[in-house]
């Protein structure tokens, strides 16, 4: 080799170490992006919380102060009401809003012992004020019989609350919410809609391969066929997104539905996975050797008999995979399903209603006046999670079609 | 080789996890504390170029702005270096984080978190008290319209959103929650909800709402003080409320213009400004306002200015006025 040849040569070889070292070093960015802002926030809670607050209001019956001691083991910074066995926080919730934390209520104490005054069908029933909700309002009268106000809607620290707590005579109502910021139904949602989305597009998708592999004759129609959808699993799903909201809503709305529904969005999301479930069934029905079609048919079997007998299942691996796949797509998706199923966070999803998936309920986070970066990046790690796990069983079935098909 | 390339790659890691660690070390909120020596800002004010940032063209903010700066859309052009901004948010990190920059927000916006500083505006200073004593004139009401009386998908719901609506603008909880979200509301006249309930037509605190959903579209500036209230109102009857903001263009479309029946249809549309002359409100069951908002002209924290006046900004946002000498 002359020495030219060789500079030559390593430049070559150093770009190829740079350009893996940069795809390797990006990903390990995104990583540790979503991990150091997110991680604090994984918990199993998070998976069963709702993401709304609960609002309740409640009244006391039967109030009584009493007369309490402060516990030990809170810190300087929790305020503590002695009639009222309370100790209060300053918190800021996920939109750096002023929050009066509930941290701690003695097991005496009465405001335990409430009733909702909600309109509603919960109307009577007992509730008491929690540990971890944040006193919205509290109304109460104080020791000169005026009626007072206190806060996170008025913007009270704890230690006034806890002031105006010290000097009541009478109590009036509480306005408190509970502990929010959970993605529970966006969870929900998500399989609602991985659920409803595979059983529209695999019967159809797998149908249309087995068309195509076996039964189409090879010629220009045909190949026109493939390459449709081929050209479909390039168009932008947005593009899809603003199909559904014009082309398939009319057919929702036949169904009595009249807003953005997770119906609407399956149907969407069906139509985007349809080339990909196609083209993986295909594949799979490709690489099932030809000796079994023969065998089939010497036995006498038919042509149909031999496609859904033989060959389909001899193809399962590979339409697993299309299904693995299609999974990640959906969880993936987000701009397609902002026009489809809307971007409002629904605690309790229902199929004919706009609910948002984990994806969405990101870009609904991030699209307010203040953005919820924690809440946001916990969900990415959550999502990042699920797709790995997808990627390593694609992985290990991928590897087992292999060793089956292999010839030894 | 193999131990170049691995060697290589570990470099390569460490650098960028370095560059993680200092990017994520230092939010733009956190942007003020990062800026110790003001002093050393020059007293006798900035040199250089104006720069001018805007809102998008459906942005009601950038409506009431343009209203209140007398800036005519039809004659007159914007200059053409104006930068637009996507979001209120997004205006107040660009502004804060350019030494040059002018724009624009609404006075609920947090100055200090993003590094701001809001200039009073023909010497008045935006404050809420400056608001309702209508001194401060470069400001916006929060209007809203419902669908037309009959046209809600049940009678529950129209009776629900009648009383959404008398809780918002009569209650004493409503207000206080519009109130605590940085909305400008008078306090004085608000009565006690229960006194309020009686007085809402088919509103009746027995029937059971829990079922209901009531949908606002509209206006994205409302957002925080619409929740506050909803969340407020949920405190008292059992609902549940539907948020999908985009715009002050689609709070009037979405109840009773061509979107009325479609995929985002709702029953109450916001809008952060008053309703145009072809938005036909009183077609609406009910129509009004809720609370005003002030848009406050901002600069860069560090920024010597602190007044500006009406003349003065129309001049800049047009472009007659592009240097910070010519002030």
């Amino acid at each position: 080799m002359t020495r030219k040849r060789r500079i030559y040569d390593g430049i070559l070889n150093a770009l190829t170490y740079l350009s893996s070292g940069i795809a390797v070093i990006i990903l390990v960015m995104v990583l540790q992006f979503v991990f150091v802002r997110g991680w604090s926030g994984v918990n199993f809670d998070l998976l069963s919380k709702p993401y709304w607050s609960g609002n309740n209001t409640i009244e006391f019956p039967q109030f009584k102060t009493g007369a309490f001691d402060r516990p030990d083991h809170l810190g300087d910074d929790i305020a503590f009401s002695e009639k009222l066995g309370i100790g209060l926080s300053d918190g800021l919730d996920a939109y750096k809003e002023h929050q009066v934390v509930v941290e701690y209520l003695d097991p005496e104490s009465p405001l335990h012992h409430g009733v909702v005054s909600t309109a509603g069908v919960d109307l009577g029933k007992e509730l008491g004020l929690s540990e971890g909700s944040n006193i919205v309002n509290l109304m109460l009268k104080d020791t000169d019989d005026k009626i007072v106000n206190v806060g996170a809607q008025r913007k009270s620290t704890a230690e006034e609350t806890v002031a105006a707590m010290d000097n009541i005579s009478e109590m009036r109502k509480i306005y408190f919410k509970t502990e929010g910021g959970g993605i529970n139904g966006s969870l929900k949602a998500t399989l609602y809609l991985i659920g409803l989305s595979l059983v529209i597009a695999l019967p159809i998708g797998i149908a249309a391969a087995i068309y195509l592999n076996e039964y189409a004759k090879a010629n220009r129609v045909t190949n026109a066929m493939r390459s449709s959808i081929e050209l479909l699993s390039g168009v932008p799903s947005i593009i899809f997104g603003l199909m559904g909201v014009s082309v398939l809503f009319p057919i929702t709305q036949l169904m009595g539905i009249h807003t953005v529904s997770i119906i609407l969005g399956a149907l969407t999301m069906a139509v985007v996975l349809l080339p990909l479930i196609i083209r993986q069934t295909e594949e799979s029905l490709k690489v099932v050797p030809i000796d079994l079609r023969y065998a089939s048919l010497s036995l006498g079997a038919t042509q149909t008999q031999t496609i859904f007998k033989v060959i389909l299942p001899s193809a399962l691996p590979g339409i697993l995979t299309a299904t693995l796949l299609s999974i990640s797509r959906i969880i993936g998706e987000s701009a397609a399903l902002i026009y489809t199923m809307g971007t409002f966070i629904a605690d309790r999803p229902r199929l004919d209603q706009g609910a948002t998936t984990l994806a969405v309920q990101i870009w609904s986070l991030m699209s307010g006046e203040q953005p919820n970066f924690e809440l946001s990046s916990t969900i990415s790690i959550i999502i990042l999670l699920i797709v790995l796990a997808l990627n390593v069983s694609v992985k290990l079935i991928s590897y087992r079609i292999n060793k089956k098909w292999s010839v030894s | 080789m193999k131990r170049k390339l691995s060697t290589l790659l570990v470099v390569l890691l460490v650098t960028a996890l370095m560059l993680v660690a200092c990017s994520t070390d230092t939010p733009a909120a956190e942007a003020p504390a990062e800026t110790p020596d003001p002093v050393e800002e020059p007293a006798e004010g900035l040199s250089g170029e104006i720069h001018v940032y805007t809102r998008d063209a459906t942005s009601g903010t950038r409506e009431a702005f343009e209203g209140g700066i007398g800036f005519d859309k039809d004659e007159e052009t914007l200059t053409a270096s104006a930068v637009e901004t996507s979001g209120n948010g997004d205006m107040a990190s660009k502004v804060g984080n350019d030494v040059n920059g002018i724009g624009y927000v609404s006075l609920t916006t947090d100055f200090a978190a993003n590094n701001l500083k809001p200039l009073n505006f023909e010497g008045v200073e935006p404050t809420i008290e400056n608001v309702l004593s209508d001194d401060y004139s470069l400001k916006r009401p929060f209007s809203y319209v419902t669908r037309a009386a009959g046209d809600f998908e049940s009678d529950e719901a129209e009776a629900l959103t009648r009383a959404f609506i008398a809780f918002i603008t009569e209650s004493e909880e409503g207000l206080s929650a519009v109130d605590g979200a940085g909305g400008i509301v008078d306090l004085s006249s608000a009565k006690p909800w229960s006194e309020v309930a009686e007085t809402v037509d088919g509103f009746d605190p027995a029937t059971d709402y829990s079922g209901i959903t009531l949908r606002t579209r509209g206006s994205t500036s409302v957002d925080k003080t619409l929740k506050a209230a909803l969340e407020a109102f949920q405190a008292e009857v059992a609902f549940e409320f539907n948020m999908d903001h985009t715009g002050s263009g689609d709070g009037f479309k979405r109840v009773l213009g061509e979107e009325k029946d479609g995929a985002n249809a709702g029953d109450i549309g916001f809008a952060s400004r008053k309703f145009g002359d072809n938005e036909t409100v009183s077609d609406g069951m009910l129509s009004g306002e809720y609370c005003q908002d002030a848009v406050v002209v901002v600069v860069e924290s560090s920024n010597p200015l602190s007044e500006i006046t009406q003349q003065q900004i129309h001049d800049i946002i047009v472009g007659q006025l592009t240097t910070w000498e010519e002030l």
